[in-house]
């Protein structure tokens, strides 16, 4: 199953690098979603704050790889009919739809690492992270996080013929609920507890606290944990809707 | 509709478009859940022991869909290497193997989308070889190849047939199928209309004659003239461009000639011949019947 997992993250990231339309969008999208948050801030934004912005911003592009990768590539097997070759495969499907997801959180340091980059070259912001062990494992955490959440929605994904549409539903509610977009002090209060519930808020929250040092290791423990709950909710998820899939024949196109 | 498949044997399963050829596969390979019904692979219930029948079954259906295009042939071999589980230690030696029965060894690095149809099919083949099942279930193998590739490919499918391997295949080709197989259903609106050697099939129809009318600018009105001839038992259209080909099935000794070429005055016919009938006219002359 390792072999499976590890030969599916590899196939799932050369066929994102060769293709030169995903590529250009990944190039763009995280220099267009940090130059927005640090054109509507403003200069006279102090440097944490600036930082902490390109920090949410890396965790807003983390969440919309995940959730429009995944349903753009489960569509794309869908439509070159491997999907039903995974499905019909001997392999539990988690382990084949999860490398899916993983690749696209992996991107999401890519995603990361260009933001800060951009950040600091073009609108001179200094990388501020005074714990650099610390901010590793919160990537990592963050990363785990996100994709394994993702790995839910897929479930649904492999019932879904439209499932790119699906996740583009997905995306923004998840920035708001998660404080990405507003601030909390001006959501609706019933949306704090909504969003404990969900990766990118730790993610994001673990990324903040590891660079400012201010006690990073509960929220990367919570981003872990989260992981590991989001995967015993995806198995079983997983079953269930390709057992759907199975019985409304949605597994191919048309 | 209920049929058995005997260890070692190539059974044919056909039908016209709609008839539920691929359905019947798809539940055979665990991809759909039947409504109604039991079904058994190698002694596995496809419902509730899905992952018993996927390791020992392998799926292989025609056109150009199924491969990951952006990766060499040799990268999608690998990926399914390992999920259908081939060991590790296998895996190099099986995937060059199978190169080998396709026929795409040196062509192995290149990208799948730049390969043709034909050669698209055959890595299809040695996909659904990977983990070497002991049954296979072939969903229109040749449908959309040229006549070489196709005849390339029936010969890989004997050959798969000769190692003892149990095929289930279904086709719209008559001749493929006279040719592979050791049964045949025939299948029509979701049930088995006729069951047997393709030779018992055509027994059916050796008490008949086939006349096949080459012909110009037939219309729909002289059709269905032909169609309520005294005598005429079915009639097929093959319709080429501005030509057709009306092939006419009767009783053996029918006086039909005549009667044909007056009905069809107001065309312009080339060519007239009588022949013996073939599985063809037999599959023709089972889904014809109401």
């Amino acid at each position: 199953m390792i072999r499976a997992f590890v030969s599916g993250l590899r196939v799932d990231l050369l066929q994102l690098i060769r293709s030169p339309f995903d590529m250009v969008g990944m190039l763009v999208w995280p220099l267009v979603f940090a130059s927005i948050a640090f054109l509507l801030l403003g200069h006279e934004t102090g440097e944490r704050t600036l930082f902490t912005a390109a920090l949410g911003a890396a965790v807003m592009i983390m969440w919309g790889w995940v959730i429009l990768g995944a349903g753009f590539a489960l569509d794309t097997q869908r439509e070159q009919g491997t999907l039903e070759l995974v499905v019909g495969a001997p392999t539990p499907l988690v382990v084949l739809i999860s490398p899916v997801m993983i690749a696209r959180a992996v991107f999401g340091v890519y995603g990361l690492v260009l933001t800060l980059l951009w950040g600091r070259l073009v609108f001179g912001i200094p990388f501020l992270i005074d714990d650099w062990a610390a901010f590793f494992f919160a990537a990592v955490g963050c990363i785990l996080a996100i994709g394994t959440l993702g790995l839910i929605a897929a479930s649904t994904f492999v019932l879904y013929r439209a499932a790119f549409y699906f996740g583009i539903s997905l995306q923004y509610p998840v920035y708001i609920a998660c404080g990405l977009i507003l601030p909390f002090s001006v959501l609706p209060g019933w949306l704090r507890p909504v969003s404990w519930l969900l990766a990118p808020t730790w993610g994001f929250r673990a990324l903040r606290e590891a660079a400012s040092a201010q006690a990073p290791w509960p929220d990367i423990g919570v981003c872990f944990g989260l992981s590991a709950v989001y995967i015993l909710i995806a198995i079983p998820c997983l079953a269930f809707f390709e057992h759907l899939a199975r019985d409304r024949a949605t597994l191919k196109l048309a | 509709m209920s049929f058995s498949v005997e260890p070692g044997e190539l059974f044919g399963l056909l039908g016209p478009n709609g008839a539920g050829k691929t359905t019947s596969i798809k539940i055979l390979t665990t991809l759909l859940l039947p409504t109604s019904g039991s079904v058994r692979v190698l002694g596995f219930d496809p419902v509730r022991q899905p992952n018993e029948v996927r390791s020992r079954v392998g799926y292989v259906f025609g056109g150009d869909r199924g491969l990951y295009d952006r990766l060499s042939a040799l990268d999608n071999l690998r990926y399914f290497a390992d999920v259908y589980r081939v060991p590790a230690r296998q895996k190099g030696k099986r995937i060059a193997e199978l190169l080998e029965l396709v026929g795409l060894t040196g062509r192995e690095r290149d990208r799948v989308e730049t390969y043709s149809r034909g050669m698209r099919q055959r890595l299809h083949i040695a996909r659904g070889l990977l983990h070497d099942p002991p049954v296979i279930f072939l969903d229109e193998p040749t449908i959309g190849l040229d006549p070489v590739g196709a005849r390339e490919l029936r010969e890989t499918v004997a050959a798969l047939r000769d190692s003892g391997k149990t095929i289930l295949l279904t086709t719209h080709y008559m001749f493929e199928a006279d040719e592979l197989c050791g049964r045949v259903a025939v299948i029509n609106k979701g049930r088995i209309v006729a069951e047997g050697t393709p030779k018992s099939l055509k027994a059916g129809v050796h008490d008949r004659t086939v006349i096949e009318v080459v012909a110009f600018n037939v219309s729909e009105a002289a059709l269905e003239s032909v169609r309520s001839l005294d005598g005429v038992d079915s009639l097929a259209v093959e319709a080429e461009d501005q030509m057709q080909v009306l092939s006419v099935q009767s009783a053996r000794g029918a006086a039909l000639i005549q009667p044909l070429l007056a009905t069809l005055s107001d065309a312009q016919v080339t060519s007239v011949t009588a022949r013996e009938p073939t599985l063809e006219d037999a599959y023709v002359q089972l889904v014809s019947e109401p």
